[in-house]
C-alpha cells in the first residue's frame, strides 16, 4: 500500500460496501417518512401506497378540522415566542461563558446542556408537579418557559461554537478607536453572530413545536399540535393525520436545511477569518 | 444603564449575562427536580410507601427491567448500524458530506410523533408492506407486524440513530489520520491498525453517543405506546398513566426517580467499564 492511500479502508471495494451500506441506512431512516406523502393524498379511507386516486381529501379536512386548526395556531406561535426568548438568552449565556473567567464553568456548561440529556418524562414530571404546586397548571406561559429551558442547549452550544472562533482583536481594535463597548458589540460582535443566532432561532422553534412530552403534562385543557396528534393517534387512526404528517415533514425539510446551512455558514465565515490570520502569520 | 451594559459586554460584569439562564436553569429544572424527590417521600410527612408500593408488586419491577433491556439492546444497534455511518460520514468527500448529513438532520429533527406515525404507515394491517405482498401474491392475510416487540425496537432504532452517527462522526473528524498511516506504515494490518489506532480513538465519541441514546431510550413512552403492544410498555407509559390518569404525585415521583437513579447508576457503570479498557488496551 502506497503511504499517501487513506489507510485501512481505502480500497475500492471497501468505498463501495460502504457507499452501498450508507445508502440502505438513509433508506431505513427516510423512507418510512417520504412513504407518508404520497399516502396523505390518497382518497380512501385506509391509507394506500400508491395511492389509487390523488386526491386533497385529507388535507381539507384538516383545515377544516378547527381543533386540528386551533392547535396548530397554539403551537405556531407558542414556538415563535419560544424561539426568540432562547435565542436571546441562549446568544447572552454564551456571550457570558466566553468571557467569564470562573471555576466550573464545565459545570454551568453541563447544566445548561442537562434538560436536554435527562429523559423527558422525568422533567415534565417536575415541571407537572411544581406547576401544580403554584396553581399554574394549564398556564402558556408556563410552558413557554419550560419549552425555552429545554431549547436552551440549541442556541447555547451553536453561538459558543461560533464565538470560539471569533477573533477577538477585531473587538480591541473597535476599543482602541474608541468605541464604547456596546457599540463594539452592535457593530462587530453581533453581526458576527447573525448567522448563528438565526440558525439557533430555527433549531429552537422546532423544539418547541414538536414537543408533546410537556405539553400533555401541564397544559390542562387546551391543545397544542404535537397534543392534537397525539390523542388522535391513540383514539382511531384517522388518515387526516397523514396530511398533517406530510406537512409537518415538508416544514422540517425546509426548516432545518435552512437551519444547517446557516449553521455551516457562520462556521465556515470563522474558519475562514482563522485560515486567512494563519496565513498572514 | 448604558454604562452597565458597557460593563458587562467588556468582561468585568460577565457573570450577569449568565444571570438569565442561572435563574432560569434553577427556577424550572433544578428546583422542579428536587421537588421531585420530596414529593415521593413527604406526604406530607416522611412516609416510604411510595417506594414500598414499587417493590410490593411485581409489575413495576417487571417494567423496569424491560425497559433497562429494551434500551440496553437498542444503545447496541445504535451502535452496531450507527458507527460504519459514522466512518463513512467521516471519510466522504466534504462536498457530499454537506448533503449526507442534511439527509441524516432531517428525520433527527422530524416530531418524533410523527416518525412513530409514520411506522403505522408502513407496518399497520392496511399498511404499505402488508399491501405490497398481498399485491405481489406473497401472503393471503395480512401480516401483523405492528403492536410487536420487533416494532418497537425497529422504530426505536429509527429515532434514535442520528443521534448516534452525529455523536461518532463529531469525533471521527477530529481523529489524526496520520496516525493510522503510520501504523499500517509500520506493517499493522488494516484491520489492526482499525482495531489498535482508529477504534481506541473513536471510542470517547462512542461512549457518548451509546450514554446519550441509552438515557433517551430509558425515557421513552411515545413509540412504545403507539407501535407497541401491551407487553411493551416501558416505565414512562406508567409513569404517563399515573400522572394523565390516576394523578398520583407522590407515586409517579417514587417510579421517576427509579427511572433516574437506575439510568445513572448503568451510565455510571458503562463509564468505568470504558474507562478500564481505555487504560488496561495495550497501545
Amino acid at each position: 500500500m502506497s503511504p499517501s492511500e487513506p489507510a485501512g479502508v481505502g480500497s475500492k471495494a471497501w468505498n463501495v460496501v460502504f457507499s452501498g451500506y450508507f445508502v440502505l441506512l438513509l433508506v431505513y431512516l427516510l423512507l418510512p417518512l417520504l412513504i407518508v406523502i404520497p399516502v396523505s393524498f390518497g382518497d380512501d379511507q385506509w391509507l394506500q401506497f400508491p395511492p389509487e386516486r390523488l386526491s386533497l381529501r385529507w388535507y381539507k379536512s384538516y383545515f377544516s378540522d378547527s381543533r386540528f386548526v386551533t392547535a396548530t395556531v397554539t403551537s405556531f406561535w407558542i414556538a415563535c415566542v419560544v424561539s426568540a426568548l432562547a435565542t436571546v438568552i441562549g446568544t447572552v449565556t454564551a456571550l457570558g461563558l466566553s468571557r467569564a473567567r470562573f471555576r466550573g464553568k464545565n459545570v454551568l456548561y453541563g447544566f445548561i446542556i442537562a434538560p436536554l440529556i435527562i429523559p423527558i418524562i422525568i422533567f415534565a414530571l417536575a415541571l407537572f408537579i411544581l406547576f401544580n404546586q403554584l396553581k399554574m397548571t394549564g398556564s402558556v406561559f408556563g410552558l413557554i418557559l419550560a419549552h425555552v429551558v429545554l431549547a436552551l442547549p440549541f442556541p447555547v452550544l451553536i453561538v459558543s461554537a461560533a464565538l470560539q472562533q471569533f477573533d477577538t482583536t477585531l473587538e480591541r481594535a473597535g476599543r482602541i478607536l474608541g468605541a464604547t463597548p456596546f457599540r463594539v458589540f452592535w457593530h462587530i460582535t453581533l453581526p458576527y453572530l447573525t448567522p448563528a443566532a438565526l440558525a439557533s432561532a430555527i433549531f429552537s422553534f422546532f423544539v418547541s413545536f414538536d414537543e408533546l412530552v410537556i405539553a400533555l403534562f401541564i397544559t390542562g385543557r387546551w391543545d397544542t399540535l404535537p397534543k392534537r396528534i397525539w390523542s388522535d393517534l391513540r383514539l382511531e387512526i384517522d388518515p387526516t393525520i397523514a396530511a398533517v404528517a406530510a406537512i409537518l415533514i415538508a416544514i422540517t425539510l425546509v426548516g432545518i436545511t435552512g437551519g444547517e446551512l446557516l449553521r455551516r455558514w457562520a462556521m465556515a465565515r470563522s474558519a475562514n477569518q482563522l485560515s486567512m490570520e494563519n496565513n498572514a502569520a | 444603564m448604558f454604562s452597565q451594559l458597557n460593563q458587562m459586554l467588556s468582561g468585568r460584569g460577565a457573570l450577569l449575562l449568565l444571570a438569565p439562564a442561572i435563574l432560569l436553569l434553577g427556577g424550572l429544572f433544578a428546583y422542579p427536580l428536587v421537588k421531585v424527590l420530596t414529593t415521593s417521600i413527604l406526604d406530607p410527612d416522611f412516609t416510604l410507601a411510595h417506594y414500598q408500593r414499587v417493590f410490593d408488586r411485581p409489575v413495576y419491577l417487571i417494567v423496569l427491567y424491560r425497559t433497562v433491556q429494551v434500551s440496553l439492546v437498542v444503545t447496541f444497534l445504535c451502535f452496531l448500524l450507527g458507527y460504519p455511518a459514522a466512518y463513512y460520514l467521516a471519510h466522504c468527500a466534504p462536498r457530499t458530506r454537506v448533503y449526507l448529513f442534511l439527509l441524516i438532520l432531517l428525520p433527527m429533527w422530524t416530531s418524533l410523533l410523527i416518525r412513530s406515525y409514520s411506522w403505522i404507515v408502513v407496518l399497520g394491517k392496511n399498511g404499505v408492506i402488508n399491501l405490497l405482498m398481498i399485491q405481489l401474491g406473497l401472503i393471503t392475510e395480512p401480516l401483523q407486524m405492528l403492536y410487536t416487540t420487533g416494532t418497537v425496537y425497529l422504530a426505536m432504532v429509527q429515532i434514535l440513530l442520528p443521534v448516534m452517527i452525529l455523536t461518532c462522526y463529531s469525533v471521527m473528524i477530529k481523529i489524526d489520520e496520520g496516525l493510522v498511516r503510520a501504523a499500517r506504515i509500520l506493517g499493522a494490518s488494516p484491520w489492526r491498525a482499525f482495531s489498535h489506532v482508529y477504534f481506541p480513538l473513536s471510542l470517547g465519541g462512542v461512549a457518548t453517543g451509546a450514554i446519550i441514546v441509552f438515557i433517551l431510550a430509558m425515557g421513552f413512552f411515545v413509540t412504545p405506546a403507539l407501535v407497541g403492544g401491551r407487553h411493551d410498555l416501558m416505565l414512562g407509559n406508567l409513569i404517563e398513566t399515573q400522572i394523565n390518569q390516576t394523578v398520583n404525585l407522590g407515586f409517579a415521583s417514587a417510579l421517576g426517580l427509579l427511572l433516574l437513579a437506575t439510568t445513572i447508576a448503568i451510565v455510571m457503570l458503562f463509564r468505568a467499564l470504558i474507562r478500564m479498557r481505555v487504560v488496561h488496551e495495550p497501545v
